[in-house]
């Protein structure tokens, strides 16, 4: 079966020239630093052809390590062992990625949970919202926080699809983004 | 006082806290000691503190909670003026910054 949350339209439209970075669980032994060095990587190579413009380009080049960074840390935090595939595209108006990996069943379902609270609603005021209740409770973690950054701060569009995993007792999770890039340098 | 590491350095002058490099903390636990240093530059009842972000270029969102958590911690002391200065040359401080100014509307938030 598969589960579809956020943005219908963002989860298509990978098709045209996309790059891919795959980053392998055993050789990699994939740790924390890697989520910096592949979304500097990623943003450095999309954000080139802004390079004549000093102003654009900083944007551009942040914007795509932000949302690349983010969602490389989520994977490696909570995926299950395994690879992490990353896909990227852009085209005049946005910055399209993709991010792929397993997840344990029971992580997949407290991640569903989350994601029905945090896609219904205006990103802003959900930001706010659960900083002060994280801040009230210290014993709750920073769920969603980046994830609603994301859509807030950078107006990104974001989806996720859940399908059954090769892996039995596995789900296998595809994370969409998209970020405008003819808007971010306003 | 002074925490560093490879890819930053967090310190305090007088009441001010300085950060500078690229801070990608893994965890809430990870920012541990960075919310320790401000909790004792509060703690030491100052008239105002300083957050000098000039010098950060990057700052995941765990870093941004840490922020927001210890923007709400000041927030509880009426009495004690919080400045955070940025730079609008470092995109995810035009961005994420006046977030801040949204959970503790006192705050002064100077972007120079």
């Amino acid at each position: 079966m598969t589960t579809l949350f956020g943005t219908p339209d963002v989860a298509i439209g990978m098709k045209e020239s996309v790059s891919r970075v795959r980053l392998f669980d055993g050789p990699l032994d994939l740790s924390w630093r890697h989520c910096a060095t592949t979304s500097d990587f990623i943003a450095d190579l999309f954000a080139l052809r802004f390079r004549s413009s000093r102003n654009d380009y900083m944007e551009v080049r942040h914007s795509i390590g932000y949302l690349v960074n983010e969602l490389i840390e989520n994977a490696v935090k909570f995926r299950a062992p395994g690879e992490i595939l990353i896909e990227a595209s852009m085209d005049s108006e946005c910055f399209k990625l993709k991010v792929s990996n397993d997840l344990d069943g029971e992580d997949a379902s407290e991640f569903q949970s989350l994601l029905e609270d945090i896609t219904v609603g205006d990103p802003m005021d959900l930001l706010i919202q659960r900083i002060e209740a994280n801040a009230a409770n210290p014993d709750v973690g920073g769920s969603g926080l980046g994830l609603l950054t994301l859509m807030s701060d950078y107006g990104a569009r974001l989806a996720w699809i859940f399908s059954a995993a090769n892996e039995s007792d596995r789900i296998c999770v595809e994370t969409y983004a998209s970020i405008p890039i003819s808007q971010i340098h306003n | 006082m002074e925490i560093k590491t490879d890819d930053y350095r967090v310190w305090t002058e007088g009441s001010e806290i300085f950060f500078d490099g690229a801070m990608r903390l893994a965890s809430s636990d990870a920012g541990a000691p960075i919310t320790a240093l401000a909790t004792s530059v509060l703690a030491s009842n100052p008239a105002s503190i300083t957050l000098n972000l000039k010098d950060l270029h990057f700052l995941n969102s765990s870093g941004i909670n840490l922020l927001a958590k210890f923007t709400i911690e000041v927030r509880k002391h009426p009495d004690v003026r919080l400045v955070v200065r940025g730079t609008p040359d470092i995109p995810w401080q035009s961005k994420s910054l006046p977030n801040l100014k949204k959970l503790h509307p006192a705050l002064v938030l100077l972007m120079d």
